[in-house]
């Protein structure tokens, strides 16, 4: 029945030994260990030592008991929790106005939300100081002449450091809410009805619970994110006197710096938003029934009635809240000789000519953030793409590890990266302090779970068999990548650059603290400036920032969809 | 145009619990068409990939014309091996053209453009694409898509061919077309083809040998007649079409052929397998269109009584459901103008030369 041969020769098969692939694998292994996992270990190594004791919890007990840490933990919790509820207030009615209702002009709303979401939250908190500032505030001053005093509100406090807080924070709710809203198979919600339950009944009944565990999860998304912004904590926080825990971090590398205390309270605060994700994620993973319809028909759409009006009108005060206030008080003081005269004899381009042509930073600070995010984003997404591919499309041993270890960052804000990168290489022999590299290995390690998560995306809709069948026509690793893999997820990978370079252009919260005057960057300039107290030029600056990365997106979007569509 | 001898060959998944495919042996003869058969999870495709060299085995070696390819200790590549696969979802790649596609591995074999244009246009006229070259891959039909993964693997001329399920995509009449343009491409350019599929009929049309296979170990190698008509146990006789096992005790053995009697009915002159003694409780299996339904009371004493419990008109045939000694249910196929109501009296006769006798409790 079976014959059984005899091995006619035993020719050593071909193993191929060391080959490419395996270095590059190995490559993105490296940078993976060096980005992320090394300056965290030192974080954790420098928090539990100090130069006299050796091991010592005593950065811990220091941070929980004296009143300067303790509260900066309290104010963050605070904000964090105002800002994930009035996330979801404003998040929530948008998306279901969106996506289940016939509100008008919903085309109106999803621009709202994603210029929310582009604005650089220091760039709203300046506008809002320009606005709501105690004493020279236009608005105030102008509600004080009127006779209004009663109406005037103090920015610098708790409620002001919220309300710049959720204009950035909203869309978090507003995103994930819309995808659970849109993917909720329509026969859910047709059976309800069709056992006699009326629409709002179905809405409630059977749609809220359908897509809670996604708007919680955009709700911790939310409140996550707000803890870690250093830029409005820091302009709206410190002069009413709320440090947080980013601000009071900052404060603690003035000169002498105090690492040991420094890194404790960056792990204090790793272990809140690690919580906080973790949770995410729970709600996050129970949301996966709601998509089960995939071919479903889309849902009927909700008719408001005159109500629909009123779910417009909100959007236009969220509009004016977010975008209009804050780009007209930027637009309006940059152009003006001094805030407070209003005529055309007063207006002006010198803030521009100034910040452009004699503040001799800004050239080189806009130079260098192009350059740090076009470079951060392309190395994000290409170890992204790699570390994706190993975890997809191999059995190597550990490859769990690193797809967790690629996920960390998102657990670490902006201002403990850059601690962690500090104590890391300050132990090595390399000075890369104040040099632009080290700016490029925060950005790059900050970003990284954003190109992993790009690449894995788009990885997953190329099955496997698309590889396989270039490698049986002796097509070698590299010649499948180039010909099958790459043209298959590049407009995958071109948005998750899109989704690197955006936040890096415009990133502060790490670079406050490793810049130099050499490696200094648009955001840090705009802070700088801001600390001197020029109002006019740093609105200057901060409209060509909006410029520059409006540009940018615009020339990436080109080249992107050019390419996704020839490859087609 | 090669040789595959497959040698104890064993993979495991999870982590050695699992075995998917176990000790498998296998000597696949140049030039033929030997299917690997099995229900899914029967260890069929994790054995073609081995093959393939996309899977390292954990024992046993796998030689292509007398050269080891995988064996534990090393794999040759894919890239290596010179094989062409087809795979069950067509993996033609979507964004290449027809010509794209299928000049690829030419093209990785350093051909000039001419030559590629030559052997591309050719194979294209072999699988009935001409005209198609320019196409995206969404602007093909199912069908198309399957021709040009065929075209793709075949124009590199590899010595072997293998196929995963590639016809279970197809709506029936297409399968049926491609299933006959299959066969003749393997002979036409004598390609040894390795395919694997869990549709019984489609191995028994397409086969030179069939290969069955059960929770990763190999239960019978022969030509689809012997499978078929001879299986090597209870698992084979099963997977290969609809099958009765009628109960019945050994009577006679030592003579060329031995003697069952069914259990309410007639004594058999069929092969009792070695081992058996007198009196042994046996099953024998039958197929449904190897018994023949007669009135009640004919078939000269060598008939077993039974009672119609279901008719179904099939078209081509009637399918009845009867109960015979026990009420045990028999499922037997008759020609349509054998017509019987539900609830008739009739006699089954068993043609011993189609019967198969396996003991009561062991495979």
């Amino acid at each position: 029945m079976v014959t059984i041969a005899a091995p006619a020769t035993l020719a050593r098969p071909k193993t191929g030994g060391i080959r490419l692939e395996h270095i590059v694998m190995g490559g993105a292994i490296a940078s993976l260990i060096v980005l992320v996992v090394l300056p965290l270990a030192s974080l954790i190594l420098g928090s539990v030592s100090s130069e006299d004791e050796g091991f010592s919890v005593g950065n811990f007990v220091r941070a929980m008991e004296r009143p300067l840490y303790y509260r900066a933990l309290i104010n963050s919790l605070v904000l964090g929790a105002w800002t994930g509820l009035f996330s979801l207030l404003i998040g929530l009615p948008l998306a279901w106005a969106v996506s289940r209702t016939n509100t008008p002009f919903k085309g109106f709303i999803r621009l709202t939300a994603s210029l929310s979401y582009l604005t650089p939250p220091f760039l709203t908190a300046i506008a809002f100081v320009n606005l709501f500032g105690p004493n020279a505030g236009l608005i105030n001053a102008a509600l004080r002449s009127a006779g209004l005093d009663f109406l005037t509100f103090n920015i610098f406090s708790m409620a002001g450091l919220v309300v710049v807080t959720v204009l950035h924070t909203f869309p978090f709710v507003y995103l994930l809410a819309t995808s659970a809203l849109e993917s909720v198979d329509a026969s859910y919600e047709e059976s309800a009805q069709i056992l006699g339950a009326g629409k709002w009944r179905t809405a409630l009944q059977i749609t809220a619970p359908l897509v809670a565990p996604a708007v919680l999860s955009g709700t911790l998304l939310a409140f996550v994110n707000a803890i870690a912004l250093f830029g409005s904590q820091a302009i709206v926080g410190i002069p009413g006197r709320i440090y947080t825990l980013p601000t009071r971090i900052y404060a603690l590398f003035d000169y002498p710096p105090q690492y040991g205390l420094a890194s404790a309270l960056s792990l204090i605060f790793v272990a809140i938003t690690v919580i906080a994700l973790f949770l995410q994620r729970g709600y996050l993973a129970r949301r996966s029934y709601v998509t089960l319809g995939g071919k479903g028909s889309r849902p009927q759409l909700i008719d408001l009635g005159p109500f629909r009006w009123v779910m417009f009108g909100f959007t236009v005060v969220v509009f004016l809240v977010a975008i209009a206030a804050p780009y007209a008080s930027l637009i309006g003081v940059s152009f003006i000789k001094s805030v407070g005269l209003w005529s055309w004899e007063n207006v002006t381009l010198q803030h521009y000519r100034f910040v452009l042509f004699q503040y001799d930073v800004t050239q080189r600070a806009i130079g260098n953030s192009l350059l740090l995010a076009a470079l951060a984003a392309s190395l994000a997404v290409l170890i992204g793409a790699i570390i994706g591919w190993i975890d997809l499309r191999t059995q190597l041993t550990g490859r769990r590890f690193l797809d967790y270890a690629s996920l960390i960052p998102l657990g670490l804000p902006g201002i403990v990266m850059a601690v962690a990168l500090i104590q890391f290489w300050l132990a090595t022999p390399f000075a890369l302090y104040g040099t632009i590299a080290i700016l490029l290995l925060a950005y790059t390690g900050r970003y990284i779970p954003l190109g992993v998560r790009a690449a894995n995306a788009s990885l997953r809709q190329v099955d496997s068999s698309l590889e396989e069948s270039a490698h049986i026509l002796g097509a070698s690793w590299l010649q499948t990548m180039r010909h099958i893999t790459l043209p298959l997820i590049r407009p995958g990978l071109f948005a998750g650059w899109l989704l690197v370079f955006v936040p890096a252009i415009q990133e502060l919260s790490a670079s406050i603290l490793l810049f130099s005057s050499s490696s200094i960057t648009v955001a840090v300039a705009i802070f700088n400036l801001y600390e001197t107290g020029y109002i006019e030029p740093v609105s200057a600056l901060a409209n060509i920032n909006m410029i520059i990365i409006g540009v940018a997106i615009l020339i990436a979007n080109r080249l992107g969809g050019q390419r996704a569509t020839t490859s087609d | 145009m090669a040789r595959i001898q497959i040698d104890n060959l064993s993979k495991h998944y999870a982590g050695g619990q699992l075995a998917a495919v176990q000790t498998f042996s296998l000597d696949i003869a140049d030039n033929r068409f030997v299917t690997l058969l099995g229900p899914s999870g029967c260890g069929k495709t994790t054995t073609l990939r081995l093959i393939a060299g996309y899977l390292k085995p954990d024992t046993g070696t796998i030689q292509v014309d007398g050269t080891v390819v995988s064996s534990p200790e090393g794999v040759t590549p894919p890239d290596k091996r010179g094989m062409g696969m087809v795979f069950q979802n067509y993996a033609v790649w979507p964004h290449k053209t027809v010509f794209e596609n299928v000049s690829f591995g030419l093209m990785i074999r350093r051909l000039g453009s001419a030559e590629i244009r030559t052997k591309v246009m050719a194979m294209l006229d072999l699988v009935g694409l001409q005209g198609y070259e320019d196409r995206l891959p969404s602007q093909l039909s199912g069908g198309q898509q399957q021709r040009v993964a065929l075209a793709r693997s075949l124009v590199v001329e590899p010595g072997i061919l293998l196929l995963d399920e590639p016809l279970s995509n197809l709506d029936a009449k297409l399968r049926e077309r491609m299933r006959s343009e299959l066969k003749q491409i393997q002979r036409r350019t004598g390609i040894t083809f390795v395919y694997v599929t869990h549709d019984q009929s489609e191995a028994l049309a397409l086969s030179d040998e069939i290969a069955v296979m059960h929770l990763g170990v190999l239960q019978q190698y022969g030509s689809p007649r012997d499978i078929y008509s001879r299986p090597a146990n209870r698992v084979v006789a099963d997977f290969m079409g609809q099958v009765n096992f009628v109960p019945g005790r050994v009577v006679g053995t030592g003579e060329a052929r031995g003697r069952v009697a069914l259990d309410g009915g007639p004594q058999l002159p069929v092969d009792v397998p070695a081992g058996m003694a007198h009196g042994d409780a046996v099953d024998v299996a039958i197929r449904p269109e190897n018994i023949r339904l007669g009135a009640a009371g004919s078939g000269n004493g060598a008939s077993m009584p039974a009672r119609v419990a279901e008719l179904t008109f099939l078209g081509n045939m009637n399918e009845y459901v009867v109960a015979g000694a026990n009420e045990a249910r028999l499922r037997v196929q008759t020609h349509p103008t054998v017509l019987f109501g539900v609830g008739d009296s009739v006699a089954l006769e068993f043609d011993p030369r189609q019967c198969t006798v396996f003991g009561r409790q062991a495979g």
